[in-house]
């Protein structure tokens, strides 16, 4: 990232083919809307180009990428009021229609639970099971202490599996 | 409970892990409670995303080749100079610099050179025609010294020697037409007061008519006042042609006027 902020441009090519997956992955995740995330993919990068002079070198590049990634995001949610998608839902994949194998209706009932919470802890069991940062990553991208975090996801936890253990009864 | 989530994370500091193992192994409670929230967090990685659609990195990198044009910047009006300045064949310019010089002060100091040698020829051809004039001012045949006399005319700088000879001849020659002739080439020379003084001295060594009326004439022209007491003295002589009596006379008169 920074050759690319000493102008090589070419060098986002590569930089996007290397994190274009696990981005999409993030904002997937965060909207349940393919097409929409694959737009913010690029509208990710296009950040990155325009606010590359911003980028200081001293943090990780995952760490901007995710931080860019929450402003488009949150761009996002204030011209969609829709946001509250259902996690990893493919779009005529009714919810209350639970398949009959308990493996996958297990996991029917967790991405329900998943979807019931709020989009703070969602995030932030997103970041840390699906994108697999480290708490001290998780911290930067939020701007908070890792104590914080560590609340934060045991918080999200105990919310993810009271909501599942409602939706299983 | 708190710290279940940190240890299967693997986000628990050592020391911090191995007392969470130590009561992991003796809490039968604690241990359940650990394999249910390890089997939710296992659960979780089953909620898969969809893959993501390919052509959106063709997309990307054609809106990178945009940007890229767009963003390159403009050459300024100092760096289109530069570019101009780099373009050029600096080294073929320097060297056709340093050509014209070499030819320019060549040119001039071959030009230099030139005006010295011919100021020198020049001065050497001089020379050689005022040791001509005196050579052939002395020659018996009256053609020979009338083209000496002429010569002098070519002469830029005539000297004394020639001057004395000249005056010599004008007053001493035997013909009329050499002595006319140089009467003439020393009336040119007339800015010389030693000239000047040579042929007001010449009036009256002059016996023929045609000198003594042609010495008037020049005496009129340079309007020369030293030469009345000669022109009168002149008037004196018995052996005066009338005609050129009545020429001096009047001359006299047109000078003193």
């Amino acid at each position: 990232m920074l050759k690319v902020k000493a102008g090589d441009l070419d060098r986002m090519g590569l930089l996007f083919e290397r994190h274009y997956k696990p981005l999409f992955g993030f904002l997937y995740r965060m909207t349940a809307d393919r097409e929409s995330s694959e737009d913010m993919v690029q509208n990710v990068f296009l950040r990155m180009l325009k606010y590359r002079h911003t980028f200081k070198g001293n943090g990780e590049f995952r760490t901007w990428m995710y931080h860019l990634a929450r402003n488009v995001l949150n761009d996002h949610h204030k011209g969609n009021k829709r946001h509250a998608a259902p996690l990893a839902q493919e779009p005529g994949d009714v919810a209350d229609e639970a398949p009959e194998n308990t493996m996958e209706e297990q996991v029917h009932l967790l991405n329900r639970a998943l979807n019931k919470l709020s989009d703070e802890n969602r995030e932030i069991l997103v970041l840390s099971r699906y994108q697999e940062l480290a708490y001290r990553e998780i911290a930067q991208i939020l701007d908070i202490s890792e104590a914080n975090v560590r609340v934060r996801i045991h918080r999200a936890m105990v919310q993810l599996k009271s909501a599942y253990l409602k939706l299983a009864d | 409970m708190e710290k279940i989530i940190d240890y299967i994370n693997g986000e628990l500091p050592e020391h911090e892990k191995r007392a969470f193992e130590e009561r992991l192994a003796l809490d039968p409670e604690l241990r359940a409670a650990c394999e249910e929230e390890k089997a939710l967090w296992n659960l979780m990685a089953e909620i898969k995303a969809p893959a993501v659609n390919e052509h959106i990195k063709s997309r990307f990198l054609d809106t990178l080749q945009v940007y890229k044009e767009a963003a390159a910047p403009r050459p300024g009006f100092l760096s289109r100079l530069k570019e101009i300045w780099n373009f050029q064949p600096q080294l073929k310019l320097s060297y056709a610099l340093v050509l014209l010089c070499v030819g320019l002060g060549t040119g001039l100091y071959l030009n230099r050179k030139n005006h010295g040698e011919i100021a020198r020829m020049s001065a050497e051809v001089s020379e050689m025609k005022q040791m001509m004039v005196l050579s052939l001012i002395e020659n018996p045949s009256a053609t020979e010294r009338i083209r000496a006399v002429s010569m002098t005319q070519e002469i830029r700088n005539v000297d004394d020697t020639v001057i004395e000879a000249l005056l010599s001849t004008l007053n001493r020659d035997p013909n009329d037409n050499v002595r006319l002739m140089t009467l003439e080439a020393l009336t040119e020379l007339a800015d010389n007061p030693k000239v000047r003084e040579g042929l007001v001295q010449s009036i009256v060594l002059q016996t023929s008519p045609i000198m003594q009326s042609a010495m008037a004439d020049v005496m009129l022209k340079l309007q020369e006042k030293r030469s009345v007491k000669p022109l009168q003295k002149m008037l004196n002589r018995d052996d005066l042609n009338s005609t050129v009596k009545d020429k001096v006379e009047q001359t006299i008169q047109e000078i003193l006027i």
